[in-house]
């Protein structure tokens, strides 16, 4: 087996309810891995397994050649970022990057820990109090605190998703260069399509408990599997291809505006800066299309010409 | 993480083992007593309890003092309250605190205060006296008037503490809304502050009424032999007579009110959780 | 304006009469007669030195200080384990253990201290001493687990999460990181603990044996016998150890919070 972490037929139970349901997902070592899906997919509760904080109701974690199914969470070597970051917040930030540190009573401790707030640029910050820092600090503190302890995995909750734009273009450059100099296992889970995109060596998407694609950011973008995964990722008009008998699906730019052989109503008009977006009631169903913004804009409850051209679908095995 | 049953079970078994070996166990043999009799179960206890002109009095008695002192705490309190609120914050925070300060300090001691106001030589007969008005000192204690100032004085905080937070969650304007509707004084309590504050009216007026219910130190003191309670009679059934068994019914009576009103909050606090 | 005027004449009255009597009391305590009156014959310390001469006082204070300080360790640990188990798990008939943990507080104390002396210390033999510790730490039980319950749900759990995940045991976690965040709350409960078995008569009333008894049972008795002062300068004693207490509390943890 190449590959370092393995679920094999992993079933999750959260609470009465099958949240998981026989996954089989491997991951490679050095590898970053994004877990994208809408809330309740499963892919929280897969991370939690794989931290140990949930027990599989049946099924197999292995990670580095050990099965881990039951080890406990102390003992597994997996470090886990938090989406609020859960800092002690009776300890300063020193302490609470040295906590694991300690408990393994590692020698060179304060060493350590200078070296884990330089990666995450927080050095002078040692003698901070959690809380008088600001939420995009916290994270790295968080960070750090699990990179100290060399995880064999490190894995990330939405680590994007509470900070404002600016910083979650810098964090994201900040994870890729910490997984870069570490070459630290990481998997992250994450709802923004973006950010997986963007952050990802490999995606893996969930639905409803399953997995629906696994691939390469390209490959998702442009080769969605499912229509799920292709509305998932901007493919937002999706129709049924009668010569396939599969379907078609295309993103708004595909779409041709003011010529073509159908005939649609714009519904609903919207300037988005580069371009502007339409939404068209139309016999086939509701389209969406967009046009540069230099295109003189339509009003709504004007009719207007479009075409879905075959070329710049892709093509799905079902809707 | 949480998930485990055994661990959960472990930690909060010792305590609920503890309170049901020490309370519930004891206390519901206590409770059989009076169901017991040579003949089998019988409620007779209960009648002949009631069968007794004295024990008639000190239950009637007890209940009727406990409603006069919820309701002159009601009174009392919703003046205080009204006033706490329209103070400024900095003087709301001390006064607040002075009010329920009271209740950190000894019972006894607070009672005792009432021995020294109202005794044949305390500070009112001296002042009745000293001025002309009185030509000998008046008896105030052990009767109902001192046992009703005593646990006055003992339990009006816990209303004003109830009615204080049910007005401060009561909407800012809408007393001068009203008043600028061309309401009156009297129908600005009885149309707005009254609805917006009576779950706290409730809560105060149950923790008052159950706490002078079930006093002993207050009627011990300041009421005696004389003016005996429910709990000042169980006490001297028992320390007097051997009197197990009108301890017993006595006892049921008390858990019975205490339990109701507590069943009575609860549901409103759940109430309240309900519509938050 | 005037309505300020008579807000604040309501509350002095109404603080008069809470407050008041204290410092009647306080008045008495300094008196230089030899019975209890109001305004006092002369100023003295008489009293409050008599106070720490009766040999029973000095008994009975060492009681009640010792139910107030080990019932309330006792019921702590019983009450934080309780507190957090009913916080952070799943417990079988959670519910169930709620109602009997909090009983204590429903039923009145008397009633307690009675059946305890009837069932327990008439039976088995068991000393007045250890009946008194027994009841006094299921009284203070309800207390401590609801005020240490107040401040586990202000806590997040993550946290304990977060350090099973750096190698703590779950009972490490608990230690290291949920203990020190509870700290206040922990405190707060000794406090109320402390004050309420400190204070409180009822229970400690059928359970008084020659020389074992609560403080103010003591003082009770005393009185009815007695009509010196030196219950009064008791009385104000124990009002400024509480008082100073409670306000040491607010002062350095912000008791009101948490109770």
């Amino acid at each position: 087996m190449s590959e370092f972490l393995s679920l094999e037929d992993l079933t999750l139970a959260y609470g009465g309810s099958v949240a998981v349901d026989r996954l089989n997902l491997g991951i490679r070592r050095g590898e970053l891995i994004a877990l994208l899906g809408p809330s309740g997919c499963g892919k929280t509760t897969t991370m939690r397994a794989i931290a140990g904080l949930l027990s599989p109701k049946s099924g197999t974690i292995r990670l580095d050649g050990r099965d881990v199914t039951r080890v406990a969470p102390s003992r597994r070597e997996v470090g886990l970022v938090f989406q609020s970051y859960a800092l002690f917040p009776h300890l300063t930030v020193f302490e609470n990057v040295a906590f694991g540190l300690r408990l393994r009573k590692e020698g060179d401790l304060a060493a350590k820990v200078a070296a884990g707030l330089a990666t995450v640029g927080l050095s002078d910050f040692a003698d901070r109090a959690p809380a008088a820092l600001s939420g995009g600090q916290q994270q790295r503190v968080a960070l750090a605190r699990s990179l100290v302890m060399n995880p064999k995995v490190l894995l990330l909750d939405e680590p994007l998703s509470n900070l404002d734009a600016r910083l979650r273009l810098e964090m994201r450059l900040e994870l890729q260069r910490v997984q870069r100099e570490t070459g630290v296992t990481m998997i992250f889970v994450t709802h923004d399509q973006a950010e997986a995109l963007a952050l990802a060596d490999r995606i893996v998407v969930m639905r409803d408990g399953k997995i629906e694609q696994v691939g390469s950011p390209e490959q998702i973008w442009t080769e969605p599997a499912s229509g799920f995964v292709a509305d998932f990722v901007g493919f937002e008009t999706i129709l049924p291809d009668p010569e396939t008998g599969g379907a078609l699906a295309w993103r708004p730019a595909a779409v041709t505006l003011g010529e073509g052989p159908h005939r649609g109503v714009i519904r609903g008009a919207s300037f988005a800066g580069a371009h502007r977006e339409y939404v068209l009631d139309t016999a086939l169903g509701v389209v969406k299309a967009e046009t540069p913004a230099s295109v003189p804009p339509l009003a709504p409850g004007a009719e207007v010409a479009f075409d879905l051209p075959r070329a710049r679908a892709v093509r799905l095995a079902s809707a | 993480m949480f998930g485990n049953r055994v661990e959960g079970l472990a930690l909060t078994l010792p305590a609920a083992v503890f309170a049901a070996a020490l309370f519930l166990l004891p206390v519901g043999i206590l409770l059989s007593e009076a169901f017991r009799t040579p003949e089998g179960w019988s409620l007779s206890a209960y009648w002949d309890f009631f069968a007794s002109p004295r024990n008639r009095t000190v239950f009637w008695r007890s209940i009727t003092l406990a409603a006069e002192v919820a309701a002159a705490s009601a009174v009392i309190g919703y003046a205080a309250a009204y006033a706490i609120v329209t103070l400024p914050p900095k003087a709301r925070g001390r006064v607040f605190g002075l009010v329920i300060l009271p209740l950190m300090i000894s019972p006894v001691a607070r009672t005792y205060a009432w021995l020294v106001i109202l005794g044949r030589t305390g500070f009112v007969n001296q002042a009745l006296v000293g001025l002309g008005i009185l030509d000998s000192p008046l008896r105030i204690l052990f009767s109902e008037t001192a046992v009703f100032i005593g646990l006055l004085q003992l339990f009006l905080p816990l209303m004003v503490i109830s009615l204080v937070s049910a007005m401060e969650n009561m909407p800012k304007d809408a007393i001068p809304a009203a008043r600028v509707l061309g309401a009156n004084w009297a129908q600005v309590f009885a149309r707005v502050i009254l609805p917006l504050t009576r779950e706290g009216l409730v809560i105060g007026g149950t923790l008052v009424f159950t706490g002078s219910l079930t006093a002993y130190i207050t009627p011990a003191i300041l009421g005696g032999s004389k003016v005996l309670m429910l709990e000042t009679l169980l006490y001297q059934r028992v320390a007097v007579a051997n009197d197990f068994v009108s301890a017993s019914v006595i006892a049921m009576i008390l858990i019975v009110a205490s339990f109701s009103a507590n069943l009575l909050l609860k549901r409103m606090a759940s109430a309240r959780r309900a519509r938050a | 304006m005037n309505g300020r005027l008579a807000a604040w004449a309501v509350l002095g009255l109404v603080l008069t009469f809470l407050i008041g009597p204290f410092l009647i009391i306080i008045a008495a305590a300094l008196s230089a007669g030899e019975s209890l009156a109001f305004p006092p014959q002369g100023l003295s310390l008489k009293w409050v030195v008599k106070v720490f001469e009766i040999e029973s006082f000095r008994a009975s204070f060492g009681v009640s200080m010792f139910l107030a300080v080990f019932g309330t360790l006792a019921a702590l640990a019983l009450g934080v384990p309780a507190a957090y188990g009913l916080n952070r798990y799943r417990v079988p008939g959670a519910e169930a253990v709620r109602t009997i943990v909090s009983a204590p507080i429903i039923v009145p104390g008397i009633i307690v201290g009675l059946a305890l002396l009837r069932y327990l210390v008439i039976p088995t033999g068991v000393g007045i001493g250890p009946a008194l510790f027994l009841a006094h730490t299921a009284l203070i039980l309800p207390y401590a687990v609801r005020v240490v319950s107040a401040s586990l749900e202000n806590l997040r759990t993550d946290i304990e999460e977060a350090a099973v995940l750096l190698g703590c045991t779950r009972f490490g976690a608990f230690r290291r990181v949920v203990l020190p965040n509870i700290r206040g709350g922990v405190l707060a409960a000794f406090i109320l603990g402390f004050v309420t078995s400190f204070n409180q008569v009822p229970v400690s009333l059928f359970l008084s044996g020659p020389g074992v008894r609560t403080l103010p049972v003591d003082m009770i008795a005393y009185m009815e016998i007695n009509y010196d002062p030196s219950v009064a300068a008791l009385s104000a004693l124990l009002a400024f150890m509480s008082v100073a207490i409670v306000f040491a509390a607010e002062k350095f943890l912000g008791f009101s919070k948490y109770v």
